[in-house]
């Protein structure tokens, strides 16, 4: 059983970091709210994403785990306003998701979560060091990176105490430096990764220019960065492999 | 008489060598000169006054100007005594050791009929466009006669997709002069117009023909769902097959287990040396071409000009700019060989264009190059990285360089599950 209202801000906003990396996923039907976990057909970039029951205007479940189709939910949850309540209801026999926007219906076909990949664990790493940066420096650094190079370098000067960006393309380069100042927070130690564009543009499009990035990072290691959506009520952490010299 | 300075004598040296490289670009193009010469005498003699043009067609050859109304052609020896089959570019020329003199000679040796039509040619099998989809779709060269309007025009076309055509002259009418034999699963795609145009070629790769006659039976307008049956210009179409059946072979390769080592191949064709790499990880490919300056493909500028295209574990999204025929071709050679082995790697394709290579002979030459780069020893490295040190000083770029223009040599992409 599965019967919920929420507003279609909430839903669009959800939807989106997650269909940044994947097609279909797996929604797991939680008392306490909605999870989702999901790591691209290359196994490069990974989501896991939770949105609080409270983010909801009424939720109910008894549990389970639901298969979608994300870009169909996406076009239907974008057939509402921004404050527009969409209304989300299983039907268990016919494992469908009736779909309901002021008065608008719609039976969305479920996917059989077993066709589904199945996403691995995130893995837990030991990252050295760790800064909090708003959203908005990060589509900085990205959209300037884009104009010269294909990758992007992050890392952080342990010594001097800053975050750095480093891009370099055939003849020009980008960098960027922001200090314990312009940051939020910086907790230093050695790291320096290189990063696919295309992968942290996806990335980039989900996370809100005034979100609060807690990005942790390591010496050719993966980048892992945590942020809220839903006014706090849903906590996103986005993962993404380097690409690497060592081998 | 007093020495000079080292650094003089080594820039005087190298101003002496770039004026010889210059000398022979212009001997190279006085051979071409007389190749053409002879070629209009050629002619002469084959057309004798006549307008019919008897000969043995091996091949077609359909322009991209003007589409969809474009320039369509038969092509066929001038010379009554060769051997037609030889005057078709395939994977044999390089078995047979062909320079670009040999193809340069084959080529202008040929007549390229042509007549306008439009692309759209579903049906059509008869008039002109029917006797050349027939000498497409045939497994051997066919006896046509042409009907010929004037006198040829004798150039030579060189494109770098494209193997170059000779004389054209313009058809009045084609027929043909005996019945071809079309080879059975050539007759099945031909027959099923609800078949995709992808997998129809597929199919034939499948059934063991090589790219080069799909290539030949896609331009004619063989392949594909009966209303989107259209000529194809050659161009387009040999990138087109190269890039289908390269699909179709990554994507048999995407679950398949990685190489387990470090490998190194290498080649060289007409002028152009090959480096290949293959590395552990799931499949990743990049082609980065090095182009002499002061060589005709590169003639105003004092540095190597460098140019990539790359593409990672689920392929491109956009269309590739920068290497454009080069990329799928060399992405064919190198899929086939793992397709071989059932195995996925990294793969980085360094082609060095030497000024050796003096006129383009079409993309044809950098698959064969590839493909062979296979057939010989191959070095072994510890990684990845330790293989490009090693081969970097047999390279004309410096390794910052070569990093900055090469998403691969910047950083191998990496999956979550390595972590």
């Amino acid at each position: 059983m599965f019967n919920a209202i929420v507003s279609a801000d909430t839903l669009r906003t959800t939807l989106d970091s997650v269909s940044v990396l994947v097609d279909e996923c797996k929604i797991h039907l939680e008392a306490d709210g909605l999870e989702i976990r999901a790591v691209d057909p290359a196994n490069v970039g990974m989501v896991d994403m939770r949105l609080s029951s409270s983010a909801f205007e009424s939720y109910e479940t008894d549990g389970g785990v639901i298969g979608v189709n994300l870009s169909r939910l996406e076009d239907i949850a974008g057939m509402a306003d921004a404050d527009q309540l969409v209304h989300l209801e299983l039907d268990e026999e016919t494992r469908k998701l009736h779909i309901a926007i002021d008065g608008l219906e719609y039976t969305l076909a479920l996917i059989d979560p077993d066709s589904i990949r199945q996403e691995p664990d995130l893995p837990d790493l030991d990252l050295a060091a760790e800064i909090v940066i708003e959203g908005r420096d990060i589509d900085r650094a990205v959209t300037a990176a884009d104009m010269v190079s294909d990758h992007i370098a992050l890392g952080v000067n342990e010594g001097e105490e800053f975050f750095y960006v480093d891009a370099e393309g055939d003849t020009d380069d980008v960098h960027l430096e922001l200090t314990r100042e312009d940051l939020i927070d910086l907790t230093a130690g050695p790291a320096h990764s290189l990063f696919s564009l295309d992968y942290l543009k996806d990335m980039n499009k989900a996370i809100p220019k005034d979100a609060e990035v807690r990005m942790e990072l390591g010496e050719e290691f993966p980048v892992k960065m945590h942020f809220d959506i839903a006014e706090g009520e849903g906590q996103v952490t986005f993962m993404l492999a380097p690409r690497i010299q060592s081998d | 008489m007093a020495g000079m300075r080292l650094d003089d004598f080594i820039e005087d040296f190298q101003r002496d060598e770039a004026a010889e490289k210059r000398r022979l670009a212009e001997e190279k193009s006085y051979e071409i000169t007389e190749y053409l010469d002879d070629v209009e005498r050629e002619f002469q003699q084959a057309v004798q006054g006549d307008s019919m043009f008897g000969s043995t067609a091996p091949e077609v050859f359909v322009g991209r100007s003007g589409y969809p109304d474009v320039s369509t052609g038969v092509l066929s020896p001038m010379a009554a005594d060769s051997d037609a089959a030889d005057f078709a570019t395939s994977g044999d020329w390089y078995q047979k050791g062909y320079q670009i003199d040999d193809v340069l000679q084959r080529r202008t040796g040929m007549l390229n009929s042509t007549r306008s039509a439009k692309v759209d040619v579903n049906d059509v099998w008869d008039g002109f466009v029917g006797t050349q989809r027939e000498v497409a779709i045939a497994d051997h060269p066919v006896d046509v006669e042409v009907g010929l309007d004037g006198t040829p025009d004798i150039d030579l076309s060189l494109d770098d997709v494209s193997t170059p055509t000779g004389p054209r002259a313009r058809a009045t009418n084609a027929d043909l002069a005996e019945n071809p034999h079309v080879p059975r699963p050539v007759e099945k795609t031909l027959e099923d117009d609800d078949w995709q145009a992808e997998g129809a070629m597929t199919y034939l790769y499948r059934r063991g023909f090589d790219v080069y006659d799909i290539n030949t039976i896609l331009s004619a307008g063989a392949l594909g769902q009966g209303h989107q049956r259209r000529l194809v210009p050659t161009r387009w179409s040999i990138t087109a097959v190269d890039d289908t059946v390269g699909k179709f072979l990554r994507g048999g390769l995407q679950h398949s287990d990685t190489v387990d080592q470090v490998s190194v191949w290498t080649n060289e064709y007409m002028g152009n040396r090959y480096w290949v790499v293959l590395a552990p990880g799931n499949w990743e490919y990049e082609l980065v071409e090095m182009k002499a300056p002061e060589s005709v493909w590169n003639p105003a500028a004092a540095n190597y000009y460098l140019s990539s295209a790359s593409e990672g574990w689920e392929g491109r999204t956009s269309y590739v700019d920068e290497t454009a025929g080069a990329y799928y071709a060399s992405r064919l050679a190198v899929l086939e060989h793992l397709h071989e082995r059932d195995r996925q790697a990294k793969a980085l394709v360094l082609r060095e264009v030497t000024d050796d290579y003096w006129a383009p002979v079409g993309v044809w030459q950098v698959r064969e190059g590839v493909r062979h780069a296979f057939d010989g020893e191959y070095g072994v490295a510890e990684s990845f990285h330790g293989a490009i040190r090693e081969i970097v000083p047999q390279i004309p770029v410096p390794l910052g360089q070569l990093r900055r223009k090469s998403d691969l040599v910047a950083g191998l992409q990496t999956s979550i599950t390595d972590f």
